[in-house]
């Protein structure tokens, strides 16, 4: 009897032990990257970060090569609009991570021969589809909360600052209602 | 005992080994798809919604915001090519070609993740910034004495280094684990 009740406890505690681990698991990216949205600032609004140093402790693993433009969006009020100048003489990125930490799109300097980039997200619940044209890209978000994060190389320390000026110019925003 | 103090201690003991076990396969270990080449590892899968819980979830602690595999390869060395842990105390040379990328870079971290602090704010080599000998090659020191140029600081603690390849070339997005990638050497110990 002692040992059949002994192995019913055991049986307990790491079947609470399983719980834990898996639950815990799924929930530690959500947790990060609600950590991180939150600690970048201002939703919907473009930050433009120093360039990255050891006094650098938001994000781990920072490029002390590139320049990094982050904004949180939250799409529950409407479209995010992305705008960015293109620079064509480095390495430039737009990506957009979901609030999963997924990386559900990216876009480089290479894949477009545009020098703006206006770049439409949409919730993945919206009831009115945004159109896409000649000049403007139209994504859905798999999720309402999510991060734009634009990566630009700093491919001369000589040009920083024409290159941090350039960047700067990203912005984002809601859409504006009627387009 | 009682049932409920039972209860109790089997609720503990199980909230606390599924900790642990989290702790211990994500937080302080590799990730479970992680493929080697040489002292470098990757995933396949990083920044991927196909990623499985434990990679996303290493990814998060150790490598948040990272972009998916047709963009950039990351590789991570926690060791040297001869299998030792990297170590603050000895010095190092990372010799080798370009790897096929439009644009790589080689930084340090120390084990909280974050870039390490040194007098002289250096961090990386990288394509643009590494000399190269006249048949291409370079040669690097990683390690808290002084050199003048291709040389990567770091104090005497435990470190890590990242290779990120940018718009990485179709061989090491078909193969990542046989790329040709530069070797991590110890040259001494103080």
């Amino acid at each position: 009897m002692r040992v059949r009740a002994w192995s019913a406890w055991m049986a307990s505690t790491l079947a609470v032990a399983a719980l834990v681990h898996v639950g815990s698991l799924y929930a530690l990216p959500y947790l990060v990257m609600h950590r991180a949205w939150s600690l970048m600032g201002d939703r919907n609004t473009m930050h433009h970060g120093a360039r990255a140093d050891a006094n650098s402790r938001m994000i781990v693993r920072p490029s002390p090569d590139l320049l990094y433009s982050t904004c949180p969006y939250d799409l529950s009020k409407g479209p995010l609009e992305v705008r960015a100048t293109i620079p064509h003489d480095t390495y430039w990125s737009v990506s957009a991570f979901d609030d999963d930490t997924n990386n559900w799109y990216v876009l480089d300097d290479r894949q477009t021969e545009h020098s703006k980039l206006d770049l439409v997200v949409q919730s993945p619940d919206h009831d009115k589809e945004v159109a896409a044209t000649e000049h403007r890209l139209v994504v859905t978000s798999p999720t309402r909360r999510g991060l734009i994060l634009i990566r630009t190389l700093i491919n001369d320390d000589d040009r920083l600052d024409a290159i941090d000026r350039t960047r700067r110019l990203a912005t984002c925003g809601l859409l504006p209602a009627g387009q | 005992m009682k049932f409920a103090p039972k209860l109790a201690v089997s609720a503990i003991a199980g909230v606390a080994l599924g900790l642990f076990a989290t702790w211990a396969t994500v937080i302080h270990g590799p990730g479970p798809d992680a493929l080697a080449d040489g002292p470098w590892r990757t995933s396949l899968t990083i920044g991927s919604a196909k990623s499985g819980p434990y990679t996303r979830a290493s990814v998060a602690i150790h490598g948040l915001l990272a972009l998916n595999r047709s963009e950039t390869i990351y590789y991570t060395a926690f060791t040297d090519s001869s299998g030792a842990a990297l170590d603050g105390a000895c010095t190092y040379d990372i010799v080798g070609h370009d790897p096929d990328a439009r644009w790589w870079s080689i930084t340090a971290y120390g084990a909280d993740d974050y870039l390490i602090p040194n007098p002289v704010d250096r961090y990386s080599i990288s394509k643009n910034s590494v000399l190269r000998a006249s048949d291409g090659s370079f040669s690097a020191s990683v390690g808290s004495a002084a050199h003048v140029q291709n040389w990567i600081p770091t104090t005497r603690e435990p470190f890590s280094l990242t290779l990120r390849l940018y718009n990485p070339g179709a061989s090491v997005q078909s193969e990542p684990a046989q790329a040709s990638l530069p070797v991590i050497v110890k040259e001494a110990c103080s």
